[in-house]
């Protein structure tokens, strides 16, 4: 990281009223990922692992973790940014039934992989992380879930988990202390909707990945019917920081309504893609090009689409206004999300990746909302008639129609997830689409259109196989 | 799959996968939370979710086998009896599908196989499928296969890893080539005819005197021959007396060669109840 080597090097002279002294930084979460068998109990314990759990289980009052979770501002690494201890404090007392936590490992935002590292090479952090949770909330029961295409993730984790068993860090009187807590790891198996938190809730219960109404939010009624906090694998990892080092320590980075650290997921079209622990409010210029090593082969920049496929893209000239925190990317009209930032070149085409992404969200929905199951497959029609130079007279405005309508109409925000984008493309990029509308006879059009996307009893082949945006041509013959 | 199930009709795991059933069951506050884990069980034991495997779930965990199959349908990354045996899945979202890299993969995959995304090959060996984003999205084009992980596959790296498969499989990019390759087909079939349904009897057959406009006369005779119910764990209930050690598990005499109910052939011996 530049900031590591240079600490305090460049006191840049910033405008803010109240500029926050720059504090120097070196990763934290990611720390030791690039050791050799740093996902071992034993490099972890060479390092000072468990030793916070131990100093905290059974000795600190579980309310005072909670506030100091809450003090030091930590925001959910998820997606929504909730703050963390605020939504621990919301969990329902006193009902006599048993308190669960469900980790969020799912990872299926497109554009993110942060927690794939900490799972395949630091899972002793998020199972510690675990531990000082589930005291603080007072569980006795976390289940942690895996995507099920994380393999060797599971396999790690499960790992560490029977290791920590071993040591008596889980299990019957943690620590020698009063307190217990079995682990379980569960795997899912490859829907994107398990990812959203009553989603992932449903499928542990054993059933279809469907999301819940809300409310009752599951710290009210989750798992089982029980209180449950749902939370990011990132985000339980840095509680163990939080708590070890304190809220203050925790508060020297970041802006004031962001404050920390947080991973970043850097894809797409520049020198050096990869993960990023950055404080939170660096500009997305520093993390684009010192970070990311600038664009390839001098390429110019589109677009960037900051948090993952849901957040709304950004134009080349919003990026130079953008400070990677909550506030700066509300205030553009897009989202932190979950850090998951993907640079557009010149070169992409955008109604080839909206079409992508819109194929995405029809193939992801659950189809238990009709605004949502309907929504996106017409937004992926729509958008495959742009893909394919056959828009449609009014069709520019049909998307603009079917996405206004599909946002905050269902059970859960993945139909926002789904027009946020197009939305924001229309918006950005409206002459890419008009001009893709042509003016041949509409019936014609409408025919080839109907060849093309209607399913037959052929064509209904297994997951994707229509063409995928961004290259066209290649896959024709696969219809 | 393992030997015994290309034998015999099974309505249980292997004793360890039970011992490790057992431990689940012991972990998750109710059997039925415990299926996306057993499901993966199933996947191991038999090599893909098969419907002999759906119903020994089903069993297991205390649910319908309607519900265990709406399960595998829902969720697209367990392996299928549709899947070829070694299932390409190559990630097709936008971080991969920039700069063509998906393009690069399903093309190396479609010169050496012959199969394009959603087709198997004619022997079932390999499949080939799009997948949404696999979370690795710096590296693309990202590849799984055989539980395996692989980024940036594509060019040297792909090929090679297809030729290994191909030599280890004794198979010929040529014969690929020579022979189409087959479409998949994730619908779920038909239900088995040994089911029962309510017109018919015990035996499986149709009321000959039946009202059904669907029948003709004299067509009910025709399926007389049908399977009695099969020893399904709906009649062996494999609840929580299961023996946790997992007996050895019951070979079913006469039930057809390919262990499950894609061919219920008319042998009448099915009705023999066992357990
Ligand atoms: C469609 C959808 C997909 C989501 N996918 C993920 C995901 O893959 N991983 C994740 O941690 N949170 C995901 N979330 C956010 C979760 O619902 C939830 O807000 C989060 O896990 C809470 O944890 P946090 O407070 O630590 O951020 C998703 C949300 C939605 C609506
Ligand atoms: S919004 Fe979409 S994904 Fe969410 S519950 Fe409704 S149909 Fe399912």
């Amino acid at each position: 990281m530049a900031d590591a080597q240079t600490p305090a090097a460049a006191p840049t002279p910033a405008p803010a009223p109240e500029p926050k002294p720059k504090v120097p930084f070196s990763p934290i979460l990611l720390k030791h990922i690039n050791e050799p068998d740093s996902h071992t109990l034993a490099h972890y314990a060479a390092r000072g692992g468990y030793e916070t759990a131990k100093a905290h289980i059974g000795i600190t009052v579980p309310g005072d973790l909670i506030k100091l979770v809450d003090d030091s501002g930590l925001r959910g690494r998820g997606g929504a940014g909730f703050p963390t201890g605020k939504k621990w404090s919301f969990l329902a007392k006193g009902t006599g039934k048993p308190i669960y936590l469900a980790v969020n490992g799912d990872e299926s935002e497109p554009g993110t992989f942060k927690d794939r590292y900490i799972l395949e090479r630091d899972p002793h952090q998020l199972v510690e992380g675990v531990i000082l949770t589930c005291y603080a909330i007072g569980s006795k029961h976390a289940f942690i879930y895996l995507r099920g295409e994380f393999i060797l993730g599971y396999q790690r984790l499960e790992a560490a988990v029977q290791e920590a068993k071993a040591k008596g860090y889980v299990g019957k009187k943690i620590f020698g202390k009063d307190a217990d807590l079995t682990i379980t790891v569960v795997r899912g198996a490859g829907a994107y909707i398990c990812g959203e938190e009553t989603g992932m809730l449903s499928s542990i219960e054993g059933g279809r990945g469907y999301p819940k109404i809300k409310p009752p939010f599951p710290a009210v009624s989750g798992l089982f019917g029980c209180p449950t906090i749902v939370n990011n694998v990132e985000t339980i990892s840095a509680v163990v920081h939080i708590v070890k080092n304190g809220p203050a320590w925790h508060k020297q980075w970041g802006t004031e309504k962001s404050p920390g650290f947080k991973i970043f997921c850097l894809s797409g079209a520049v020198k050096k893609p990869g993960i990023y622990e950055v404080p939170l409010g660096i500009t997305m210029r520093e993390m684009i090009e010192v970070h990311g090593g600038g664009l390839k082969d001098g390429r110019k920049l589109k677009a960037v689409i900051p948090g993952g496929l849901s957040a709304p893209v950004l134009t080349a000239e919003m990026v130079d206004k953008c400070t990677l925190d909550y506030e700066s990317l509300a205030s553009l009209g897009s989202m932190l999300g979950s850090g998951g930032i993907t640079v557009l070149d010149e070169e992409v085409d955008m109604i080839s990746a909206i079409y992508n992404t819109m194929r995405f969200y029809h193939h992801e929905s659950c189809g238990q909302c009709t605004p949502c199951r309907e929504g996106t497959g017409w937004l992926e029609k729509v958008a495959h008639r742009f893909h394919h130079n056959d828009g449609h007279q009014g069709d520019v405005e049909l998307l603009g129609d079917i996405a206004k309508n599909m946002r905050g109409r269902t059970i859960c925000v993945l139909a926002d997830a789904a027009a946020m984008p197009m939305q924001s493309y229309l918006q950005h990029f409206k002459k890419d689409f008009e001009a893709k509308v042509k003016e041949t006879a509409f019936v014609e059009k409408q025919r080839t259109y109907r060849d093309e996307i209607t399913p037959t009893a052929k064509s209904i082949t297994a997951t994707g196989a229509g063409p995928s945006a961004l290259d066209v041509g290649s896959n024709q013959g696969s219809r | 799959m393992s030997p015994q199930s290309t034998t015999a009709h099974r309505t249980e795991f292997s004793p360890e996968r039970m011992a490790k059933f057992h431990e689940y069951a012991e972990e998750y506050p109710n059997k039925r939370s415990a299926l996306m884990m057993v499901l993966r069980l199933a996947e191991e034991e038999f090599g893909s979710i098969t419907d002999e495997a759906m119903e020994i779930v089903a069993g297991l965990c205390n649910v319908s086998v309607a519900h265990v199959q709406g399960m595998v349908t829902f969720y697209t990354h367990f392996k299928r009896p549709f899947h070829g045996k070694h299932r390409f899945m190559v990630c097709a979202t936008l971080m991969c599908a920039l700069e063509k890299n998906t393009d690069a993969a399903l093309d190396q995959i479609k010169a050496r196989l012959g199969i394009a995304p959603g087709q198997r090959t004619h022997d079932g060996l390999f499949s080939c499928e799009k997948v949404e984003c696999l979370a690795d999205c710096d590296k693309p084009p990202v590849v799984q296969c055989d539980n395996e992980h692989f980024c940036s596959m594509k060019g040297a790296v792909l090929d090679q890893y297809l030729d290994k498969l191909l030599k280890e499989e004794g198979k010929s990019a040529a014969e690929y080539k020579a022979k189409s390759p087959v479409d998949m087909d994730p619908r779920v079939p038909t239900l088995p005819a040994h089911y029962n349904f309510p017109g018919e009897t015990e035996t499986g057959a149709r009321k000959t005197e039946n009202k059904d406009p669907y029948l003709k006369a004299g067509e009910g005779a025709l399926t007389t021959n049908v399977p009695g119910p099969l020893a399904t764990p709906f009649t062996v209930p494999v609840a929580d007396g299961v023996n946790a050690k997992g007996a050895p598990s019951n070979n079913r005499p006469g039930h057809d060669s390919a262990g499950n109910f894609s061919n219920p052939a008319s042998n009448g011996k099915h009705g023999a109840k066992h357990g």
